[in-house]
């Protein structure tokens, strides 16, 4: 316990570096061209959900946590890019532009105010309910990579973007559900983890059928459903 | 009393005086990673000296705002050396002519006359460079702004001196996510004022590309000198802001003795060329971006600077 | 125990499906083991038609009243919809294509599976996983036609229901969050029901809605629906009724399980809500309704519709209308997968899904163009049929409550969709016998090169599937069993008002 008190306040600045640098990777999905970029960020905004998970499970002296980034860094850091890139191919990752509806200072701006709108949202539940230090970098960053991950989704037009985009959106879940939810039983976590690896095997498949079929993988341009 | 104003000059002498030397290490060492041999770092002073003693040849058509700029370049500078800390932590006898915001400002001023004297002659790459650094001046007054608020908010006072004190100098505060997001953002910014790549190329030869070093075209004998030794000493104050104020503020005088102002002289130039070693790996690894790119570039740099304000503000 | 045997024996049949073992192994695996489902299913039904639960793995897998119905339903259709699939599938794949069949059926059960696991879950976040398994299982059923409409069909379920998904997963986490702050009560929905009055309003508010809209999206509620008309138009036949007829309401149970746990005044504000998604639901289906091109999104249309209407119902708040909105989800069960059944025999009558393509279809094939009339006005409310008796209850509760505006614009929004079904359906069934060929649309060659249109005879067990289903759909019209009835009942008073 003495030792704890003294780590606190380092441990405590470590998470909320860890939660900025995990705000700017989501940022950073929304205002990179590159698509390759943009997976790199995934996988470096995994690694900071592992961290704060590690930083979290340490402070909770929880195993539950430790699990949860274990399995992060396994199936988010080293399988799910292996299976991209099995499952879309070479071709979509040379791309060197993303089409977008919207041009990137712009949606950069949205980000910055979606953002400001999450901490709008999450301050009324950290003070009705007392919430520490932890939760008061976590949830809120946790929800603004959320949002930022489903308006991603709507800007983008290709197939893998879009998925990261989904991605991120699950991994901001997991940065708030770590720090407000610590104690979820372990078949849940376990049960997550997997979900996301069927998810991208699922998505991913998916798209690689889109692309034999059309031969690319720009979805924003699939328009032969709509209304009249 | 007199230690301070002593100090304050020693200050300006400094800054006037290894401007050059830093503008010629980061020449220097550009090139060597390039495998070239590199000029030598006191080029610019030989440089400056070589320009002092030519003739100065001055457009009929220009106003006197063509012949005002040289030394408005090189005074404003100086002004701004005046307000920031580069040797001492404690403020010194001019610090409280202004504060950040004002220093941000005299340096504007600087580059507004620039901008102004390069339309003045007539040249055509002169007004093209002209408008090109109004645009990525107008794009970066955002991020100055919010980084100066958020660092003047939380500090409680927008004097460097004391934001230096509160920011920094507890040393868990440096792991603070705000800390390392305006840092990033500000380096974002130093790269644009300073033209450094990714926004302009410093060492390109090629009018219709250049942003930047299109404001001293135009200008030979005493009005290049000053120009090159104002751009340099520009470098050199907005270096300083950055370390001494926002990053790494260890290594400055504490006491008001004679002996520790000078021990820090070294110390500061030690801190700037590290950071030159850093800039220099940024710019040996990046591609110079298109003009309508810098918009995004500049675009990624608000946004760090309002998640550090956001990361601040709502964590307080 | 039986909640476990339902799980097991649809894994059992989902790995059975995949032996090569002729053209009629996996698709009678796969309707034994559906109507052993059934069955059991009914077993849990009767068990908890006294009020009681059944519970096999305390805290994790149990059912009250409420699953039991939705489990109950889920199992008849996943049923019905497996007769249908054996004629339906062995008309449509080439003879040759046996691997198809064989992934068709094991993907088949493995939906059927995860929809099983919404209902028997109760430990909340399994409950999540579950509903997200049934969006990841059935991406490839409904592009299992592989045109490029069904991918990108496909690829618009896919995404926008793992966003939804993602939104209702911290809607979740914040529900946990209050949970452990207020009570040691499990993770459950009885847990959190219990709890509910000691968690701050904050938590549960904002919990309320990243679950309404997150869950929302997976049940085509309005603004976020636009992926239902296109998957649900796209995926073969059976496919389209289990999608439609149950996993929807599915997704919608799950909703509404959170109406009791807001008590006193906030129940007014979590009613209202439902009340007002409900109403733009049922209106903008209504509307779009009328302009339907293809008779499949037609009745995609009708359930976002139907959605609309159910949470309306359970909005509208007390007994009565509680009770219309569980009658609404058992008819519209049935006669929703009823519609899509004739649908499938329709098209493989015909060769086309486009309204305007089709004229005298009662003169085509007469049996598939009864059952669209019938389907048609089963769904769009005419009596005699379930639908009518239901959405009648729901309109008299409304009256007796006194909500006069929602009641009014609900039976204009139910009109306007009556009259815009049956004028498409009317066109298609009655008339000179035609097909007339569309170009505009590729799928038609596309369908056109397996099935011969013209081709009059529907697979036995086609018309096995259409008159087991027609059933209940007329005669939950007239007289609702005793038991169903005890089953309903317990249901709405679940939903926490008297």
């Amino acid at each position: 316990m003495n030792g704890q008190d003294l780590l606190l306040p380092l441990l405590t600045k470590l998470n909320a570096l860890a939660g900025g640098v995990f705000l700017i990777s989501a940022f950073g999905l929304v205002g990179i061209r590159q698509m390759l970029t943009c997976l790199r960020i995934y996988v470096f905004q995994s690694l900071l959900l592992a961290i704060s998970a590690v930083i979290l499970g340490y402070y909770h002296a929880s195993i539950h946590l430790f699990v949860v980034a274990a399995l992060t860094i396994t199936t988010k850091v080293f399988i799910i890019p292996w299976v991209l890139r099995q499952a879309v191919g070479y071709e979509s990752y040379a791309k060197r532009e993303i089409s977008q509806v919207i041009n990137i200072p712009t949606s950069l701006l949205i980000a910055v105010s979606i953002a400001i709108l999450s901490y709008y949202i999450a301050s009324p539940l950290l003070t009705a309910t007392g919430a520490g230090v932890f939760e008061k970098v976590n949830l809120p960053i946790g929800m603004a990579s959320l949002l930022i991950g489903a308006y991603t989704v709507t800007v983008r037009g290709e197939a893998v973007p879009q998925l990261l985009g989904i991605l991120a959106m699950e991994n901001g879940a997991f940065f708030a559900g770590i720090s407000i939810a610590p104690n979820l039983p372990l078949i849940a976590e376990l049960a997550a983890a997997f979900y996301v690896l069927i998810t991208v095997l699922v998505i991913g498949l998916l798209a690689m059928r889109i692309h034999k079929m059309i031969a690319k993988t720009a979805v924003g341009e699939m328009m032969a459903l709509r209304e009249e | 009393m007199t230690d301070k104003i002593i100090f304050n000059v020693i200050q300006v002498i400094v800054v006037m005086a290894f401007a050059p030397l830093i503008k010629g290490i980061g020449t220097r060492l550009k090139e060597n990673v390039q495998s070239k041999r590199g000029p030598s770092i006191f080029q610019p002073y030989r440089d400056i000296w070589k320009l002092f003693h030519k003739e100065e040849i001055v457009s009929e058509h220009s106003s006197w705002i063509f012949r005002f700029t040289p030394y408005m370049v090189f005074v404003t500078p100086i002004f701004v050396a005046l307000l920031i800390p580069v040797l001492t932590g404690y403020p010194l006898f001019f610090a409280f002519m202004g504060d950040m915001l004002g220093g941000g400002f005299i340096l504007a001023l600087g580059g507004f006359f620039a901008t102004l004297a390069a339309v003045d002659t007539g040249n055509p790459y002169g007004p093209m460079g002209a408008s090109r650094t109004r645009m990525v001046g107008f794009l970066a007054e955002p991020v100055f702004m919010i980084v100066f608020f958020t660092v003047s908010f939380i500090a409680g006072s927008t004097i460097p001196y004391i934001v230096q004190k509160h920011w920094v100098t507890p040393l868990a505060n440096f792991f603070q996510p705000s800390h390392i997001l305006m840092l990033l953002a500000f380096l974002m910014l130093i790269l644009a004022e300073t033209g450094r790549i990714p926004v302009d190329s410093p060492t390109g030869h090629f009018e219709l590309a250049m942003i930047d070093e299109s404001k001293g075209l135009e200008y030979s004998g005493t009005g290049a000198a000053l120009m090159k030794w104002g751009g340099a000493m520009k470098f050199f104050v907005l270096c300083c802001i950055f370390l001494n104020v926002l990053v790494a503020p260890w290594g400055l005088a504490q006491e008001v003795q004679y002996w520790e102002v000078l021990l820090a002289v070294p110390l500061i130039l030690i801190k700037i060329i590290i950071f030159v070693f850093v800039l220099v790996a940024i710019e040996s690894s990046l591609a110079k971006l298109r003009l309508f790119r810098i918009t995004e570039f500049l675009g990624a740099a608000f946004a760090t600077s309002v998640a550090a304000m956001i990361t601040d503000l709502f964590l307080m | 125990m039986e909640l476990i045997y339902i799980l097991l024996i649809s894994i059992f049949a989902a790995a059975l499906s995949l032996l090569p073992m002729g053209r009629r192994f996996a698709p009678g695996v796969t309707i034994l083991g559906s109507l052993a489902v059934f069955l059991l299913s009914l077993r849990v039904a009767l068990a908890t038609t006294t009020g009681g639960e059944l519970t096999a793995v305390r805290d994790y897998l149990s059912c009250d009243s409420f699953s039991a119905l939705i489990l109950v339903l889920v199992a008849f259709v996943g049923l019905t919809a497996a007769i249908f699939s054996w004629g339906y599938i062995a008309t449509t794949v080439e003879a040759t294509d046996d691997r198809k069949i064989r992934r068709y059926y094991n993907r088949f059960n493995l939906f059927l599976l995860s929809m099983l696991a919404v209902p028997i879950f109760c430990q909340l976040a399994l409950v999540w996983i579950a509903v997200e398994l049934t969006t990841l299982l059935s991406v490839f059923l409904v592009s299992f036609e592989s045109t490029p409409q069904a991918l990108e069909a496909a690829w618009k379920y896919a995404v926008l229901t793992c966003m939804g998904a993602s939104l209702a997963l911290l809607g979740i986490l914040i529900l946990c969050w209050g949970l452990s702050l207020s009570s040691q009560a499990a993770f459950t929905w009885e847990g959190l029901i219990s709890a509910a009055p000691q968690m701050p309003p904050a938590l549960l508010y904002t919990a309320f809605f990243f679950i309404l809209i997150g869950f929302g999206t997976k049940a085509g509620l309005v603004p976020m629906h636009t992926w239902l008309p296109d998957a649900h138009s796209q995926a073969p036949s059976p496919i389209c009724a289990i999608l439609s007829g149950i996993e929807t309401t599915a997704v919608l149970y799950c909703i509404m399980r959170l109406l009791p746990m807001f008590q006193g005044s906030a129940a007014s504000y979590a009613r209202m809500w439902f009340v007002i998604f409900g109403l733009i639901s049922a209106g903008v289906a209504a509307f779009l309704l009328i302009q339907a091109k293809d008779y499949k999104r037609l009745f995609a249309f009708s359930t976002v519709e139907h959605m609309g209407i159910i949470l309306v119902a359970a909005g509208l708040g007390g007994y009565a209308a509680h009770f219309g909105a569980m009658l609404q989800i058992v008819s519209h069960a049935v006669t929703k997968s009823f519609c899509f059944f004739a649908a499938g025999a329709t098209l493989m009558a015909t060769g086309t899904r486009n309204i305007g393509a089709i004229r005298g279809l009662i003169r085509i094939s007469p049996l598939a163009g009864i059952f669209l009339m019938v389907g048609g006005l089963g769904i769009a409310g005419a009596p005699p049929f379930a639908v009518f008796l239901s959405e009648f209850s729901i309109l008299k509760a409304g009256i007796m409550n006194g909500q006069y505006l929602v009641i009014g614009l609900l039976a204009l929004f139910i009109v306007v969709a009556f009259f815009g079904i049956m004028h498409h359906i009317n066109r298609m069934v009655f008339g000179s016998p035609d097909i007339l060929l569309i170009d505009e649309q590729t799928e038609q060659t596309l369908f056109g090169r397996s099935i011969i249109p013209g081709r009059n005879i529907l697979p036995v067990t086609c018309i096995i599937a259409l008159i087991v289903t027609i059933i209940p759909v007329i005669l939950f019209g007239i007289y609702l069993p005793e038991q169903l009835y005890q089953l309903i009942h317990h249901a709405a008073s679940s939903l926490g008002s008297k």
